[in-house]
């Protein structure tokens, strides 16, 4: 019934993407959240239904010792209203497949300890829970938060 | 040409002139020195010298060269003809025109001459003359199709549309029977065209229907043909072909608004005024209904029955047109159904029919009826254009209620904040629009329209600097101000103008209002080249339709508003003189004397300076530009007031002033504000016959408008105070006077008192008459203050007759009041009646800043301190300054998510 579409985060759009993030998330996010997300490049997308921008995906490239890269997922996030429309999961596949392009072993993110819709939207794309921190955040609560991985098999959804 | 020199200069001269009409300037130069360095003297060498050297940029020296030229040989035509065009690239027509017939005393055949003096007569406008230029060309080159279509042209530009007819009749008379030629059946076409138009301008309709039959296959335009075979065959009453020729145009667009208009007026249901008996509303409605059969796609033959139709199926036709666009989400679908507002009826309608939609979409996710899911967008849509329902009937605090719920919803639309400003700005909070106009703006900073609009609501909002630094993002170069004028921006323009007006700045004023002039002389001046190119092209039709339009150059809307401000400058200017306008003349009162001559020497010596560092500059780069003639044209002389000191020091502001009113009563003598200008202005001039003409003309406008019935009293005020007259002129204006007065129906057997009253009695339910007569009042009998203030008081804001379904709407206009308390400040000078005055429009108006509303931002910034945040997701940001320690800010945050610090 809608057509979604992707498009790049460029200093031009910036704002839609903190518009968004005012309205999902409960944290401000700083200006080195906005760097690492426009240097990210392809890999931080924002989502577009009947062309409103309705959610993003924002990542950041990090460089592992002995040079290789892995991804961390800073935020994933579709309105309110647009939720259950297959956003999130365009978002996400596209990423994932970007990740299986570039040969990119390792994805990861953070995420609080009881939003369990979260973990269980995660775990359909094959991410486990690695590891858990215990006050991760300041000012929420609950404040730890698991760590969600997934390694990605070499050539796995290649084309 | 080159005459009296030896063969061998002769052929020297030869490539003068070939090199000037290549462009290789450089090399004529060289030509010419070679001819001089043997004949210093030469008059033609002389003058050629000169016009090459106009066109390098050198133009002091090429006046010399050219008027030396001249007097070595006056005989020369080419001295002469040269001398013309030198004063027509300096836009002196008259002095070019002078010089071409004086060159064509000498030579009267010469072609070239002739060409160019007729250029000028039809820029200039000089019909008669042109006519007879065209008529020598003719004479003097019949073969030529270019002097036929010119003396065809001359004849229909001033109205002489038979003699234009029988001129291109006899040309075509002179073609081959197989013309045109392949390559030049288009020109052929448009000439038929052409004549076929003019044959229907002078209502040879018969004549002109034949002439379309028998040269169909020579015309290549089929659109055009088709429009004006409809046009004729509607006008002679032939309306069943006439509706099978619009059917045939509906048919290539069906989205063209005229071609229904037409096909209404054939089929007999067309009127003027959109009033329809229920027999033809039927006729009509079967009428589209087969239409938007045919023509499924067509926006146009779905929006077209809400005009006409009423009551139920009004409704049901309102439904189903904007359901599909709510679904789609068409940001403009407000403007589309705005004029439908003008029928109170259908207003009702429509937000009944708005609020059934929203309920249905927020209870279900679908529309009435329907069972089918609405994509998640459709809710935000319908309040946007609830939103904007509720704006356009004056119910702002509704508006905003549901574009905060449609940005809570979707706070990444953008429509929704610019839509949010403009309600704001209706609402009279200025300073929130601007600030709602830039957070849309900054949501998308690649979209010039969003920059526009922002732009020009900070200059609303009297933000004339932040408003530069926001346009200028937008501009090449970043060269801001002198792009901006390039561009011939002109609503930038004024608007910055207003701005600097209503601040007090009035040199700044002026020079923008005067920018804007400049760029209507700059249109009139644009026309020339068409001249000759269109004649050439054949495009004759757009060629008069565009010498029409240049007519009325000057009754465009922009250059009103610029003229108009420009004379209201003038004006302030006129009542307080400014004596020190800039900082250094505040300093330099304050020096002594000798000191203060010091200064001021200096101060000279430092704009000569500045000048001269210009000039040069210009002229280095015309010299390094030489060899890229492209660039030369960027290079303009700097701008020495910036700040239109100067314009500020003129010797008599009034004089200045009365060449714009001339343009204005030229060019907009329907207008009210023309005549109020006149009057103010006359008066001030002491002008009292030409502004007792003034009062006339606004009374046969309209005799009830409150600034009319203003100018009226306080002339004849004024006039009864007069001394009795004294000398010939007083005496000859009285007697005018009198003889007139008898004219003016008011004043029949009335005093001005009476006069007063009676007005005050036909308009007393009107805020804006009892304000006018109150002040009259108080021009009459100045003891009757309180009496006056008293009739403003008593004016009651009743409850508008239209009634919106979730609220009163109350009649009084927000600038209306505005305008009533500084009547109450600034004439009545009563402090306190003034804030009673405040204190009750506060009520009517919360958002308004002008008094200080509850709900206006200059009350919500001045209790937080926090103008500089900026909005947050559409909520002017009245919270602390957000740091990571703020928590919900739109309310939703769980749910599908996670996050990072």
């Amino acid at each position: 019934m809608g057509m979604i579409s992707l498009d790049g985060v460029r200093d031009k759009n910036v704002m839609q993407l903190k518009k968004l993030n005012t309205a999902l998330f409960p944290v401000r996010y700083n200006d080195k959240y906005y760097a690492d997300a426009l240097s990210s490049g392809e890999f931080t997308k924002l989502a577009y239904y009947n062309d409103i921008c309705v959610g993003s995906i924002a990542c950041r490239l990090e460089k592992k010792e002995g040079g290789a890269i892995r991804v961390y997922i800073m935020t994933l996030g579709v309105l309110a209203p647009y939720r259950g429309l297959g956003i999130g999961t365009k978002l996400l596949t596209h990423v994932l497949d970007l990740c299986a392009k570039q040969n990119i072993s390792e994805i990861y993110l953070h995420v609080q300890t009881n939003n369990d819709d979260a973990i269980a939207f995660y775990n359909k794309f094959e991410f486990e829970i690695t590891d858990t921190i215990q006050n991760y955040y300041t000012n929420i609560t609950p404040s730890d938060c698991h760590v969600l991985s997934q390694v990605i098999a070499q050539n796995h959804r290649k084309k | 040409m080159g005459s009296s020199l030896p063969q061998k200069e002769a052929n020297l001269f030869k490539v003068i002139v070939k090199s000037y009409e290549t462009k290789q300037y450089k090399k004529g130069l060289k030509a010419a020195d070679a001819i001089l360095r043997k004949f210093p003297e030469h008059g033609e060498t002389l003058s050629m010298k000169g016009l090459t050297l106009n066109c390098m940029d050198r133009k002091s020296e090429a006046y010399e060269l050219v008027r030396r030229g001249l007097k070595n040989d006056l005989k020369s035509h080419v001295c002469w003809h040269v001398y013309g065009l030198l004063y027509r690239s300096d836009r002196e027509y008259r002095e070019a025109i002078k010089c071409y017939r004086n060159a064509l005393k000498i030579d009267p055949d010469n072609i070239e001459i002739l060409r160019d003096l007729s250029l000028l007569q039809a820029q200039m406008r000089d019909l008669t003359g042109f006519i007879e230029t065209r008529q020598q060309l003719l004479t003097l080159k019949p073969n030529h199709r270019m002097n036929w279509i010119g003396f065809a042209v001359s004849h229909h530009l001033s109205s002489n549309v038979s003699k234009a007819i029988e001129i291109l009749e006899a040309y075509e008379g002179t073609l081959e029977d197989d013309y045109p030629p392949d390559n030049e059946r288009y020109e052929h076409g448009e000439m038929l065209l052409y004549k076929i138009s003019l044959l229907e301008e002078c209502g040879l309709l018969e004549k002109a229907l034949e002439e379309m039959q028998k040269k169909e296959a020579k015309i290549v335009d089929k659109l055009a043909y088709k429009e004006q075979m409809a046009s004729i065959l509607v006008k002679l009453g032939f309306l069943e072909e006439g509706e099978k020729v619009y059917r045939s145009l509906l048919f290539m667009n069906s989205d063209n608004y005229r071609y229904f208009i037409g096909l209404q007026k054939c089929l007999g249901l067309y009127s003027e005024n959109g009033q329809y008996t229920s027999d033809e509303i039927e006729r009509l409605d079967a009428l589209y209904k087969s239409l938007k059969e045919q023509y499924s796609w067509s926006s146009a033959v779905k929006r077209i029955p809400l005009d006409y139709l009423e009551g139920d199926k009004f409704w049901e036709a309102a439904d189903c047109y904007v359901r599909p666009l709510l679904t789609k989400g068409v940001p403009s679908l407000f403007s589309d159904l705005s004029p439908l507002y003008d029928h109170s009826g259908k207003a009702s309608i429509l937000e009944e029919l708005l609020l059934q939609l929203e309920d249905s979409i927020r209870m279900t996710g679908s529309f009435p009826g329907r069972t089918q899911k609405e994509p998640p967008s459709t809710l935000m849509w319908t309040l946007l254009l609830v939103s904007q329902h509720y704006d356009r009937r004056g119910q702002h605090d509704i508006a905003l209620a549901k574009l905060d719920e449609a940005i809570e919803h979707t706070p990444t639309a953008i429509d929704l904040y610019s839509v949010k400003g403009r309600i704001l700005k209706h609402a009279g909070d200025l300073a929130a629009a601007a600030s709602l106009a830039d957070e849309a703006r900054s949501m998308d900073l690649a979209d010039r329209y969003l920059n526009s609009e922002c732009v020009m609501r900070m200059l609303q909002a009297d933000q004339v600097g932040l408003a530069e630094r926001t346009a200028v993002l937008f501009t090449k170069d970043g060269d801001q101000h002198n792009n901006l004028h390039d561009m011939q921006c002109m609503w930038y323009e004024l608007a910055s103008g207003e701005s600097y007006f209503r601040q007090g700045d009035l040199g700044r004023a002026l020079k923008k209002f005067l920018a804007v002039e400049k760029h209507y002389a700059d249109m009139t001046e644009d026309q020339f080249d068409f001249h000759s190119y269109c004649l050439r092209k054949m495009t004759l039709r757009a060629y008069v339709s565009m010498l029409k339009f240049q007519d009325k150059l000057h009754s465009h809307e922009y250059f009103h508003r610029a003229a108009a401000g420009a004379i209201r400058c003038y004006m302030k200017l006129h009542d307080s003189p400014i004596k020190a306008t800039t900082e250094e003349g505040d300093e330099m009162s304050k020096l002594p004397p000798s000191q203060r001559k010091k200064l001021r020497q200096k101060q000279k010596k430092a704009e000569a300076r500045a000048k001269k560092e210009a000039e040069e500059k210009t002229e280095e780069e015309a010299f390094s530009g030489t060899s890229k003639p492209g660039k030369r044209q960027h290079t303009r002389p700097v701008d020495l007031d910036p700040h239109g000191e100067k314009l500020l020091q003129v010797e008599d502001p009034l004089l200045e002033a009365t060449k714009y009113l001339k343009l204005l009563q030229n060019n907009s003598a329907s207008s009210l504000a023309t005549h109020i200008l006149s009057f103010e202005l006359n008066m001030r001039k002491q002008k009292i016959l030409l502004a007792f003409q003034a009062v006339k003309q606004l009374l046969k406008l309209d005799e009830n408008n409150p600034d009319c019935h203003r100018c009226l009293i306080r002339f004849f005020d004024k006039v009864s105070s007069f001394p009795a007259p004294v000398t010939d002129s007083e005496i000859l204006i009285r007697n005018v006077l009198e003889a007139e007065l008898p004219k003016i129906s008011q004043l029949h057997g009335r005093s001005l008192v009476e006069v007063n009253q009676s007005f005050l009695e036909k308009h007393k339910d009107s805020l804006m008459h009892r304000a006018a007569a109150a002040e009259m009042l108080l021009v009459l009998e100045p003891e009757k203050k309180l009496e006056a203030i008293k009739l403003i008081e008593d004016s009651t804001n009743k409850l508008a007759p239209v009634n919106g379904a979730l609220g009163p709407v109350r009649e009084w206009k927000l600038e209306d009041c505005i305008a009533v308390h500084k009547l109450l400040e600034t004439v009545f000078i009563d402090e306190d009646a003034a804030s009673r005055w405040k204190a009750r429009c506060v009520e009517y108006f919360p958002y308004s800043t002008y008094f200080g509303g509850c709900r206006s931002s200059a009350v919500a910034f001045s209790v937080n301190h926090n103008i500089q945040n900026a909005p947050e997701n559409g909520v002017l940001a009245y919270q602390e300054a957000k740091s990571e320690e703020s928590h919900s800010l739109n309310g939703k945050l769980h749910a599908f998510k996670d996050l990072t610090i």
